[in-house]
Order: C-alpha cells, then sequence, then structure tokens
C-alpha cells in the first residue's frame, strides 16, 4: 500500500513531514508507538491517515476539553462526518445516543474521566478499534508537563489481551516520561521516534538580578523598547494583575491571564491576543495549551518554573512560524527556595494521609477534606490516586520520595540558568539528546545580542476612540454579511 | 466606590440594628431564615444576592477602608455608627437599580443566552457556522440552538431585528450611556473579541467590582424594560423567559404555603410536618413578604397593624425587642408579620 497516496488522496499533500511516515508505517504494521513530535509538526496526521487505511474506528483520548473540539472541527473541515467527541459537554440523551453508535464513527474523541466510565467500557468492549492514540501522553507522569492523575488509570482499562496498537503522542518529554508513558500505558516494546527537540529559532536569554524587586523595572523597560508579541510567565495571579497593570499604565496593551479568571474573560484574551490587538499576556502557566499563535516572540519568565519540562513547553509557544523569538528567564537569588517552597506546599504529606484512614475509618468521604479546608484539590487527587494504589504507607514512602524529586526539579533549573557553558546545548541534554548544531546568538553563554532577535518596538498610537454600544453591536451582527 | 455605597446603604437600613456581618450574607444571598427575614424587615430586596462570589477578604478589606475613611464607626463590642459625610455619600449611590429579590443571579443567564445568539448570528452573517461557542453550558448550548430554529435564523432577518430590539429596549431603559457600553462590550462575534473586565475598568477608570455592579445593575434594568413591554420585543422577552424568580420561596416554606393554603392551621401543619411551631411561623412570616395577596389579617388586626406602625416611627427602630415592649398584647409573630409586609 502506498501511504502517499492515502496522504494525496484525503489531506491533498503530496509529501510527509519529518517523522510522520516512519510512525504511520509502525502503526500499519500494528506495533505500539511513541511519538515525540513538536507542535505544529502535523501530529494529528500520524492518527488520521490510518483511520482511512484501517475500516474501524480510532480511539483518541485527550485530556483537554477545548483542544479536543479543536481538533474535532479540524477534521470535520477535511469533509469527515464520522467523527464525535465523547466528553462531559454531552447532555444525558446525547451522551446516550452517542455510545450507542459509537462503532459507526471513524474517529472517536474522548476524555479520560468518560473513558472509566462503566456503560463507555461496555461499549468498548463489545467492538473492535484499529488505534488507540493517547493525546498529550506526558500528562500521565508526574514529571511530565500537567500532570493528570486521571491519565494513569488509562493503563487499567487499555490492559487487555488483543488490544490494537497503542499511539502516544507528546512535544515534550524526558527520558524520565517517556519510560511512565511506556508502563503506566503497559506499552509492547514501542517503537519509538523522537524528532530533536531543540528548537533553533528560540534563543535563551538570562538576566541575574540582586533582589527580586529588580525585575519589574527591568520588565517595564525591556516591554516599552521592545517588540511583542509576548508572554510574561510569573508565579502568582495576583502577581499577573499588578504586572499587567503597571504596563497598562505605559499604554502598552496588556491583560492578565489565570486560572481564576472567569471564561468569558480568558475567551476574550485568547481571541484578542490571536488577533493582534494584545500585544502582552501575563500570565500564570494555566496559559499555552491549545492557544495557536504563530507570531510569538518574546517569552519571559518573571518566576522560574518548576521543572525544566515547563520551561521547554512554555518556551516552546514562541516562534513556531520558524522565525527568530527569544526567551529570557529572570533570575534573582532566593528564586529558587520560593520555587521549591510552592512545588511543595500543594503536595499531599504524611499528615494528609493520617487524616484520610481516619476519613475512611469514620466511614466519611475522604474527599471531605477538600471541603473542610484540610487539604487542595489538586494534592487530594494525588493522595486520593495513591491511597487506591499502594498500602497507605508504602503512600507515605511515595510522597516523600515524590517530593525530593521535586525539590531536584528545581535544582535542575537552576543548573540550567547557571551554567556558564551552553544552555541549549543543556536543555537538549536534559531530554537525552544530543546537541548537533548551535545556531548564532545561541543563548546568553554562547553570546546573544536580543537585538538580532527580536525588533524595536514601534509604539504604535492606540485607537482610543471608542466606539459607541450602538455601532459596536451594528458591527457584530451585520457588519459581516 | 459603588460597591462601597452600597455597603453603607445596607448598613443605613439595618439602622444598627444588624451585626458587622449581615450586608455580606444579604448580598451573597446566603438562604437563611435570618437573612431572608432581614430583607423584608429593612426593605433590602435590591441587594439581594447580587453578589454570590463575593469573598470574606474582600468584604473585609472594603469594610476596613469605610473605617479608615470615617464612614463608619465600629465599637468594640461589635456595634457601629455611620458618620454624617457617610450619609451624603450614600445618596449617589442610589441612582443604581437593583433587583436582587427578583433575578437572583438569573441575569447571568439572560446574558449567556444573547452572548451565544449574537456569536452565532455574527458568524453565520459572515457565512462561518463552525466556531467555539463562548458559552460552554450544555442548557445554555441547547437552548439557544431551539431559540434559533424556532426563529428561522437561516433566513436571515434576524440579525437586523435583534439588533432593532437591543437598541430600542436598551435605549428606553433609564440607564447611564457607559453602562449600556459595559453591557455591549462583553458581547463578542466574527472577528470581534469581547472587552475583559480588567480592560472594561481600565478603560472606565472603575474598579473592576465596580464595573460588574454596574453591569448587573444595567441587566436588571434592561430585563425590566424587556419584561414590561413584552409585545415591543419579542425575541428578547422570549430571552428573559423564566429569568425572574417567581415566588421566592424556600423550599421548605413552599411546603408548608401549600398545606397552609389547603387549610390548615399553624399548629397542624408543625404536628403534619413534624417542625416546631416557630419554624412554621417563620414560613409564614416568608409566605407574608413574597406573596402580596397573602392577607396578614387573618392573624392580626388592621387597629393593631397600625399600633406597630406607629409604634416603629415613633421609636425609629425595627428592633422586635422594643417594639414588643411598646405593644406587649402583641407576640413577635404578629409583630414580625407587620415588619414582613412593611407599608
Amino acid at each position: 500500500m502506498e501511504l502517499e497516496k492515502v496522504l494525496q488522496h484525503h489531506f491533498g499533500y503530496t509529501s510527509f513531514r519529518p517523522g510522520q511516515k516512519e510512525v504511520i508505517e509502525q502503526i500499519v504494521k500494528g506495533k505500539d508507538v511513541i511519538a515525540l513530535l513538536p507542535t505544529g509538526m502535523g501530529k494529528s496526521l500520524c492518527y488520521q491517515l490510518p483511520g482511512y487505511i484501517f475500516n474501524k474506528p480510532v480511539l483518541i483520548i485527550s485530556p483537554l476539553l477545548s483542544l479536543m473540539q479543536d481538533q474535532v472541527d479540524q477534521i470535520k473541515q477535511l469533509k469527515e462526518k464520522r467523527v464525535v467527541a465523547l466528553n462531559s459537554f454531552l447532555n444525558a440523551t446525547q451522551k446516550k445516543v452517542t455510545i450507542q453508535h459509537l462503532h459507526q464513527y471513524r474517529f472517536i474523541f474522548i476524555s479520560p474521566e468518560m473513558l472509566l466510565q462503566p456503560q463507555v467500557q461496555q461499549k468498548l468492549n463489545s467492538m473492535e478499534l484499529s488505534l488507540i492514540v493517547v493525546d498529550e501522553a506526558h500528562c500521565i507522569s508526574q514529571w511530565g508537563f500537567d500532570f493528570r492523575p486521571d491519565y494513569l488509570r488509562i493503563g487499567e482499562v487499555m490492559d487487555k489481551a488483543n488490544r490494537p496498537p497503542i499511539l502516544a503522542l507528546s512535544a515534550t518529554a524526558t527520558q524520565k516520561v517517556l519510560g511512565d508513558i511506556e508502563s503506566y500505558l503497559k506499552m509492547n516494546e514501542p517503537f519509538t521516534f523522537i524528532h530533536t527537540v531543540d528548537r533553533p529559532n528560540i534563543h535563551m536569554g538570562r538576566v541575574l538580578f540582586q533582589n527580586r524587586e529588580e525585575k519589574l523595572d527591568w520588565i517595564l523597560e525591556h516591554v516599552l523598547e521592545t517588540a511583542g508579541p509576548g508572554i510574561i510567565y510569573t508565579q502568582s495571579r495576583s502577581k499577573t494583575e499588578s504586572i499587567s497593570e503597571r504596563l497598562l499604565q505605559m499604554g502598552i496593551s496588556t491583560a492578565a491571564y489565570h486560572g481564576g479568571k472567569d471564561t468569558l474573560d480568558r475567551q476574550f484574551i485568547q481571541q484578542q491576543f490571536i488577533d493582534g490587538s494584545l500585544e502582552w499576556i501575563v500570565a500564570t502557566n494555566a496559559f499555552g495549551m491549545g492557544v495557536h499563535k504563530q507570531n510569538v516572540r518574546q517569552i519571559i519568565h518573571e518566576s522560574i518554573p518548576s521543572n525544566v519540562a515547563n520551561y521547554m513547553q512554555e518556551i516552546g509557544r514562541a516562534g513556531r512560524d520558524g522565525k527568530d523569538a527569544l526567551a529570557i528567564l529572570l533570575f534573582a537569588d532566593g528564586d529558587d527556595e520560593f520555587a521549591k517552597f510552592v512545588g511543595i506546599d500543594d503536595f499531599p504529606n504524611e499528615v494528609h494521609v493520617d487524616l484520610y484512614l481516619e476519613y475512611r475509618r469514620r466511614n466519611e468521604s475522604p474527599s471531605t477534606m477538600i471541603q473542610n479546608g484540610e487539604i487542595s484539590e489538586t494534592a487530594y487527587r494525588v493522595l486520593d490516586y495513591w491511597m487506591h494504589q499502594i498500602h497507605p504507607n508504602e503512600v507515605k514512602h511515595q510522597l516523600l520520595t515524590m517530593k525530593t524529586d521535586k525539590i531536584r526539579a528545581v535544582e535542575e533549573v537552576v543548573n540550567l540558568i547557571r551554567t556558564k557553558s551552553c544552555m541549549r546545548e543543556k536543555l537538549v541534554h536534559y531530554f537525552g539528546q544530543n546537541l548537533m548544531e548551535k545556531p548564532s546568538d545561541c543563548c546568553e553563554c554562547c553570546g546573544l545580542d536580543y537585538h538580532n532577535i527580536i525588533q524595536k518596538r514601534e509604539s504604535f498610537e492606540q485607537d482610543e476612540t471608542a466606539v459607541s454600544w450602538k455601532k459596536r453591536l451594528e458591527t457584530i451582527l451585520l457588519g459581516f454579511s | 466606590m459603588i460597591f462601597e455605597q452600597i455597603l453603607l446603604q445596607i448598613f443605613h437600613n439595618f439602622n444598627q440594628e444588624r451585626t458587622i456581618s449581615a450586608p455580606f450574607h444579604l448580598l451573597k444571598g446566603k438562604r437563611s431564615g435570618q437573612t431572608i427575614q432581614d430583607v423584608g424587615i429593612y426593605h433590602l430586596h435590591k441587594f439581594f444576592s447580587i453578589l454570590p462570589k463575593l469573598s470574606r477578604p474582600h468584604y473585609d478589606e472594603k469594610l476596613n477602608s469605610l473605617i479608615e475613611e470615617h464612614y463608619l464607626i465600629v465599637h468594640d463590642e461589635g456595634s457601629y455608627e455611620l458618620t454624617d459625610s457617610a450619609r451624603e455619600f450614600v445618596k449617589d449611590g442610589e441612582k443604581y437599580y437593583f433587583n436582587g429579590w427578583y433575578y437572583r443571579g438569573n441575569e447571568h443567564i439572560f446574558f449567556a443566552r444573547l452572548s451565544l445568539i449574537v456569536q452565532s448570528l455574527s458568524h453565520h452573517g459572515a457565512g462561518r457556522m463552525s466556531f467555539t461557542p463562548i458559552q460552554k453550558d450544555d442548557h445554555i448550548q441547547h437552548w439557544v440552538r431551539q431559540f434559533l430554529l424556532i426563529n428561522q435564523y437561516k433566513e436571515g432577518n434576524l440579525q437586523k431585528t435583534l439588533l432593532d430590539e437591543i437598541v430600542g429596549s436598551l435605549e428606553s431603559s433609564k440607564v447611564e450611556e457607559r453602562a449600556k457600553s459595559i453591557v455591549i462590550n462583553r458581547l463578542a462575534g466574527f472577528q470581534t473579541a469581547g472587552l475583559t473586565w480588567q480592560q472594561i475598568s481600565y478603560q472606565e477608570n472603575l474598579s473592576e467590582m465596580d464595573v460588574q455592579l454596574i453591569y448587573i445593575s444595567t441587566l436588571h434594568s434592561w430585563i425590566t424594560q424587556i419584561s414590561n413591554h413584552p409585545e415591543q420585543y419579542l425575541l428578547l422577552n422570549q430571552l428573559a423567559k423564566d429569568i425572574r424568580v417567581v415566588i421566592p420561596l424556600s423550599g421548605s416554606a413552599h411546603q408548608t404555603a401549600e398545606l397552609f393554603r389547603k387549610g390548615y392551621l399553624i399548629e397542624e401543619i408543625s404536628h403534619i410536618r413534624r417542625l416546631k411551631v416557630s419554624t412554621i411561623e417563620d414560613h409564614i412570616v416568608e409566605i407574608a413578604m413574597n406573596d402580596p395577596d397573602f392577607s396578614i389579617e387573618q392573624f392580626i388586626s388592621k387597629e393593631d397593624i397600625k399600633k406597630v406602625m406607629t409604634a416603629v416611627d415613633d421609636y425609629n427602630t425595627r428592633k422586635l425587642k422594643i417594639l414588643h415592649e411598646v405593644v406587649p398584647h402583641l407576640s413577635y409573630f404578629q409583630i414580625r408579620l407587620v415588619l414582613a409586609r412593611g407599608e
């Protein structure tokens, strides 16, 4: 069978992008595959094309509801009608009907929590699948970006003798995360395709400070002089507000973004950032996944990320158009201590294990701990998972190990910052790869002149004349017909 | 500013007869007997439940700034009083219309429907029927889909009709222009993002809290305007359906109301429902407050009603204990009934 023909017929391309063909060939042979491909490199084609070779449904497990809807929409735009998303957006009747007809679809997107529901499992057991795709597979690992305990249960569900091949997809994963993916998903000697994690067009800067307060002045000056669009990552919600407030006062169109913003606000910010009316976003790490913007020119880290994988993921949002972009990390003494504190602050400890047991003993649901303010929701999810997996004493041990690992993860970031050799080399090594070639203006250590990478900021006059509400409404309703 | 004015106005109505926390519970819309009765006794229907997400730290912070600015004096034992400058300040805030008691946060459902309809029609006009819906709630999406089908959006006239209705109804609402802007700025459409609270607050030079209060107040006036002229605003009137709470009774009071209507006496209801007589009396007070047709004269004579009202005026208080001393022949229950009814 000629894969190129299928590609041309269904997708209109004449050739594959790097990695796609290798991955698809293995899947067609029935092998499990782990593929690490950077965002924007056509990951989804790796499972869409096999969907037209096999005449059985492809099941895609995806952690982000917004992402899922995007993917469904994209497939629909290719004139494929047999695609469905099974997630909590469906009401009871819709859900029932969808499950009933599940075998008739070519592509079935599903959220992890939906996958675990008995009626879904029953249906899946009664039908044949051609391929199981685990998207954003790094979420399965505590060491990957954005850990989701729900994901750990996928392995339990998929553990059947005659299961179809599994394709695990991700953009970034370290050796440790790769190991987790393979073992938690119970993959069978998977073929692994790893595209280089290096992004030569992202140039890595670093600025050291005596104390933290100096950072703000540096940011204000830098943002006023250099061109965006850009993202400033910081640790706390209140900091996103205060920094963005200062930038606004200087006439720079900016928005604060964090998990506490209302849903409309979040969508408005994403839309404005994509259409170019916002120059800068000041965000916690809640901002990013599922935001497709090609021309982000700068990423500034006001506080250090909690591990190298997060750092990679966050700077990776710059320069998707392939043009030069700049990522600058700001570091002051004491930042690492603070990051460690934040990292373990929201993590369950021995006391929580005892409390959990106490609730169980009293025949109360341990989740009451959340309502009683004894534990955060995130910490509870981690605790609850392990309490179901291993003996309580082992849980204590496990949590302690994980805590030590978290502290080590922060130290790895600090090593990257403190390095006197090449930051890029260090970063690539961290993912178990070797750097082949250094671009010019590689990083702060190799020599980097910001002016070669980014433009001066043109202070464009913002259109201050606010449109009247009547005019605005008229444009929205009648302006595009 | 507006938030502070509202707070002071509530304190003013409470007439120093409630704790410093009472306004917090009122704004959040706490469903407790005490808060609900206070709404009637102190005429605070406007503000009930207008800020369901208000946090205690935020409330305390505002309270402290009122004290610092000498609007409010709090005494050691927990009582408080308003200063003269507070009384001046309060008058400014009175121009904002609220009807929290009847809308109870449902104004957000109205706006969610509107915003998804506007987004859909905008995309439809642009020939793009696939877009990411801005409202994620199932019920809202389902409702809007039905609305669009029933009103035959495919014919392409809906955009214009809706525009005319929105402009017409907003123009006849007694609301300042900037308030209308705030609401319309929260709408989005094809290639048009809405403005965030932060952006509006920056643009209008108001705190985010005040922007949101103006937004809620505008929705309340607007929906009232629409509901008062259903024949003029055929489309918007559909959006306003079920937004107003008809008889806002708590579940338990509702059951009592049913039994009472069937002719059972308070003691009998207490027996049937296995609840204390005093609880059933609470329910009756709640019913009296909510149902204008419910006659309180089955419990207290016209003459006695007058006596209570005179006592309220003479002693400038709504405190039960004091009133009871003035009219000792009446029960607390009877006095509360009169207070609940007001005028």
